[in-house]
């Protein structure tokens, strides 16, 4: 049971979950959750999937929602019970990491309900009730996709066009056009273009810009934008992205490791932004992640596009058996 | 989620509103029947919510599925939302009221501002306001807004993003180059006024030579003043690859660097910029592929050691 002060984030309990999912599988201690506590989780992300009914418009509110708040009976509020983009994709892949085959997800209803967020401008959107649009939903769009084996969940020419146009003129990617480069929508535009199988829509003198971008923001750890402190959360952000792009080896491991350890809090183990600060599962999660990058022992490492352990990723290529 | 509730004994000392009186004590709600959460059992991540978190959500519950849109759901909402503002469906829900019940919107724009000024990083609070700035079509109140928000937070990303928004569908680029300047002026390591500098000449004047030339000045001007600040060396990066002489074809900005170098007032910033500029050069011409080499060795050995193997590593290929 979480305390009141999580109440915050009572719409985003499938992320919270999938954070401690993942985390736990890093740490390889998933066994420490018994068989039967496992397929509780799987059953209660399971509950949170919305169904397509008789009527046609329902199909684009396809997906997972993050949290049973809304879950109503009533067909009046049906319009109110959409999925999140970020907790379809964080669904999908907890229930991979769970062990389940996915056999009980409606693959073309989450497909329609991925492909109605998309935008004019190749971007999408988090869900039906109306979000904002940027890159963050693109990467999710792209895991969903690749996980499913069915790229008709969106347009991928609007969306190489939309990731073309956020290239900032520092070389790196922003949320969207004109706006300021950043670690984690760099994150997701090029894990995402990695997914689509389509990172060759940026020259090789982009790809070094972009590296060479990515390299400066050591700073002991890594900060996510110039002129701004280390968190380390962008020592996953900037350094898996530079393991997509092959340059993570250029990295200073000692100085990432001491500054990611300098997050970890004494008594609840959890990791935080920076030093002397509040833990959260966010950070203690993508500490983790940033520690398993470098190879720390006892760690799982990380496919890095889809953000999951290696073993993961496998156990997902075993269970696409289904024709795309 | 740092934030905690304070008790109602608590409000009433500290900010003399009256106490929270729970719905299910409310006598006009006492039509309304409450329907609690429906979790399945063993549910994971499970929140240990308040007494008054459960009340306002249960009686939203009850209204949300009779789609109840009047003026004592809007209040519910604005309940609800304070006690969670990324609830994004109870955004949605009131907008619909505000819609149903025709709401004078200025009214909203003044709760809209209040929520961002408390949760300045939450996306919802500011989507929420792009939905009513688009349904009044009126964008006066926003330049201000985002103003008074930079002023706390000079890099908040979505205060910028809002901003830009602005300014680029209602066309009010006017005063905006002030803006970077003054903000620039206040702290020159400002990735985020750098980058809107960039994004207000894409859009207003472009990157003709007489611009460029100008903001080249401008930039070696804030350069010298601080040459270890990489907002300003990347800003001039940006201008110079816009126009047809490159990063390398500026001969003021060579004459600068140069200056620097013979001064030895070095930065990792300065010898990097460098390295492109004879990157630039490196394919016809063998001096600059040395000159390469050379500042990379330095940059590995003394000037940027904790990028030494990346500056190893580009010695070797160029």
């Amino acid at each position: 049971m979480m305390p009141p002060q999580t109440q915050k984030g009572d719409t985003q309990r499938l992320m919270f979950a999938f954070f401690a999912i993942s985390g736990l599988d890093i740490l390889n201690a998933l066994e420490s959750c018994n068989a039967q506590h496992r397929q509780d989780m799987i059953e209660w992300i399971y509950s949170l999937q919305i169904q397509p009914d008789d009527d046609e418009e329902s199909w684009s509110r396809c997906g997972f929602m993050g949290s049973c708040t809304f879950k109503l009976q009533s067909k009046e509020s049906r319009e109110y019970q959409h999925s999140h983009i970020a907790m379809t994709y964080t669904a999908l892949s907890s229930l991979i990491i769970l062990g389940d085959d996915l056999s009980r997800v409606n693959r073309p209803a989450v497909i329609r309900g991925v492909r109605a967020l998309q935008q004019p401008d190749g971007s999408f959107c988090a869900h039906l009730g109306g979000s904002e649009n940027d890159m963050r939903f693109i990467f999710c769009a792209a895991v969903i996709c690749y996980t499913l084996k069915d790229w008709s969940g969106m347009d991928m020419p609007l969306v190489e066009d939309f990731i073309k146009s956020s290239l900032s003129y520092e070389g790196a990617i922003a949320q969207g056009p004109g706006l300021e480069a950043h670690g984690g929508s760099t994150y997701c535009a090029i894990a995402a273009l990695v997914l689509m199988g389509r990172l060759s829509i940026f020259s090789d003198e982009q790809l070094d810009r972009l590296r060479n971008w990515l390299l400066m923001r050591q700073v002991a750890g890594f900060q996510g934008r110039p002129n701004k402190p280390d968190d380390t959360c962008y020592s996953f952000w900037v350094g898996a992205t530079l393991k997509l792009l092959d340059r993570y080896q250029f990295t200073d491991k000692k100085k990432n490791r001491e500054f990611i350890l300098s997050t970890q809090q004494n008594l609840t183990g959890g990791f935080s932004k920076w030093p002397d600060n509040t833990s959260d599962p966010l950070h203690t999660y993508f500490g983790l992640c940033g520690l398993s990058l470098m190879g720390e022992p006892g760690l799982k490492e990380i496919d890095c596009a889809l953000n999951m352990s290696v073993d993961a990723a496998k156990r997902l290529e075993q269970i696409q058996t289904w024709d795309s | 989620m740092s934030e905690t509730e304070s008790s109602g004994d608590e409000c009433v000392l500290k900010c003399k509103k009256p106490a929270f009186v729970l719905y299910r004590n409310r006598e006009e709600w006492k039509d309304v029947v409450p329907i609690p959460q429906a979790d399945v059992h063993n549910a994971v991540v499970a929140i240990n919510y308040s007494e008054k978190f459960k009340d306002v959500y249960d009686y939203l519950r009850a209204v949300l599925a009779k789609q109840e849109k009047s003026e004592r759901v809007l209040k519910l909402t604005e309940d609800a939302l304070n006690l969670n503002p990324a609830n994004y469906s109870v955004w949605q829900y009131r907008r619909e009221i505000l819609r149903c019940l025709k709401i004078d919107l200025r009214r909203e724009l003044v709760f809209s501002a209040k929520m961002i000024h408390q949760h300045p990083k939450n996306y919802q609070v500011w989507y929420h306001r792009k939905a009513i700035v688009e349904m009044l079509g009126d964008p006066s109140a926003e330049l201000e807004l985002t103003k008074n928000d930079l002023e706390y937070d000079s890099k908040n990303y979505h205060a910028w993003q809002h901003r830009q928004w602005v300014v680029q569908t209602f066309g009010m680029f006017d005063g905006e180059m002030v803006l970077c300047d003054t903000m620039i002026e206040a702290d020159i390591r400002n990735n985020s006024a750098w980058n809107h500098r960039f994004f207000v000449m894409s859009n207003t004047t472009g990157f003709t030579p007489q611009v460029v030339a100008a903001q080249v000045d401008y930039t070696l001007q804030q350069i010298s003043k601080a040459i270890h600040n990489e907002s300003a060396w990347n800003f001039l990066r940006g201008i110079l690859c816009q126009t047809k002489d490159g990063i390398s074809g500026n001969i003021k900005v060579n004459t600068f660097c140069e200056n620097l170098i013979a001064s030895n007032n070095i930065s990792p910033q300065l010898l990097a910029f460098l390295v492109d500029i004879n990157m630039a050069l490196a394919k016809e011409d063998q001096q600059a592929r040395e000159k390469v080499k050379e500042l990379c060795m330095q940059l590995a050995t003394d000037v940027d050691t904790i990028r030494h193997n990346y500056w190893n590593y580009l010695a070797q290929t160029v």
